[in-house]
């Protein structure tokens, strides 16, 4: 998607240290566990081991982060991961 | 039934027509459910493609979008930021009939590959990603209606089909109830499809690297 550089160079501009969000994903009984490893590594482009250790995060702990950034980036994510049939949240940073 | 396999580049299963009329009216029932029109009935506009209903979008602005009362829906469109409600039905407001449009585009192009002559499923190589996607909403609408809220479930429902399987081979009264198993084994025969289709798209991915 080649989203992931323009993310950071974004963040790193725009992100506040008091205003950091994040998304997260959480495990459902339907998606399968090789279209989560795919969507992760295609979207979020990760290495596919990266990315199928965030989706044995999702099945095993009930959610991962995936991104985290400004609001408006995460609403992007959370779009793109509802659009593949993910149920993703986002909300401020707790750190 | 058979299932993806690459052929000239292609993904294709084969159906046989009793299994590709269940699979198109599932697809085009999450369709309708997602508000779209009933396909094959849509009237053909004489509009480049682009052009087409360019207000879609903008419809959620005009009317404030509710959350869904219908769970299956809920699980398509899910609240984007469940312990801030104002955050979420903006979310909502803002991407809701993008996301509607989207998911009914999808499933539109999977009834029309499904309702192509002959017992093959045939998904081009640059739409197996979004025919996957497609595959995985009808399967979240069909979880919703049979419950499946866990993993546990999930299994629970396994071992109920098992059950009526063995019941139906010692011609024995089924123990479960029939839709629900009918409803399951169609849910257990589209994740095993997609499964394929994702080992289609994957092995590719890796080829080409």
């Amino acid at each position: 998607m080649g989203t992931q550089e323009q993310v950071e160079a974004e963040g790193g501009v725009a992100t506040r240290h008091d205003d950091v969000w994040v998304t997260i994903v959480w495990n459902d009984p339907v998606n399968l566990m090789s279209y989560v490893t795919y969507v992760f590594q295609t979207y979020f482009e990760l290495p596919h081991d990266v990315a199928e250790q965030r989706m044995r995060e999702v099945h095993e702990n009930g959610r991962s982060v995936l991104s985290s950034g400004p609001r408006e980036r995460m609403e992007v994510d959370v779009q793109a991961m509802h659009g593949y049939g993910l149920w993703a949240t986002f909300e401020r940073d707790a750190r | 039934m058979r299932g993806f396999a690459e052929r000239h580049g292609d993904a294709v299963a084969v159906l046989d027509d009793e299994e590709r009329t269940v699979v198109a009216r599932i697809v085009a029932d999450v369709g309708l459910l997602l508000g779209g029109e009933t396909f094959g009935l849509e009237q053909t506009l004489d509009v480049p493609e682009d052009l087409e209903d360019p207000f879609l979008y903008l419809r959620g602005l005009e009317e404030s979008i509710r959350e869904p009362s219908d769970p299956a829906i809920l699980r398509l469109l899910p609240n984007a930021a469940p312990t801030d409600r104002e955050v979420s039905d903006e979310f909502r407001r803002l991407t809701e009939g993008e996301l509607r449009a989207g998911k009914v585009r999808r499933l539109r192009r999977v009834w029309e590959q499904l309702s192509a002559e002959g017992d093959e499923w045939v998904v081009p190589a640059d739409e197996a990603m979004d025919a996957a996607a497609a595959l995985t909403d009808v399967r979240l609408v069909l979880a919703s209606r049979l419950g499946l809220l866990t993993d546990e479930d999930a299994e629970r429902l396994h071992q109920e089909i098992e059950l009526a399987n063995d019941a139906l081979e010692d011609e024995d009264p089924l123990p479960v109830d029939h839709e629900r198993v009918w409803l399951g084994m169609l849910y257990q025969a589209l994740s095993w499809l997609q499964e394929t289709l994702v080992t289609f798209v994957v092995d590719r991915e890796e080829r080409d690297d």
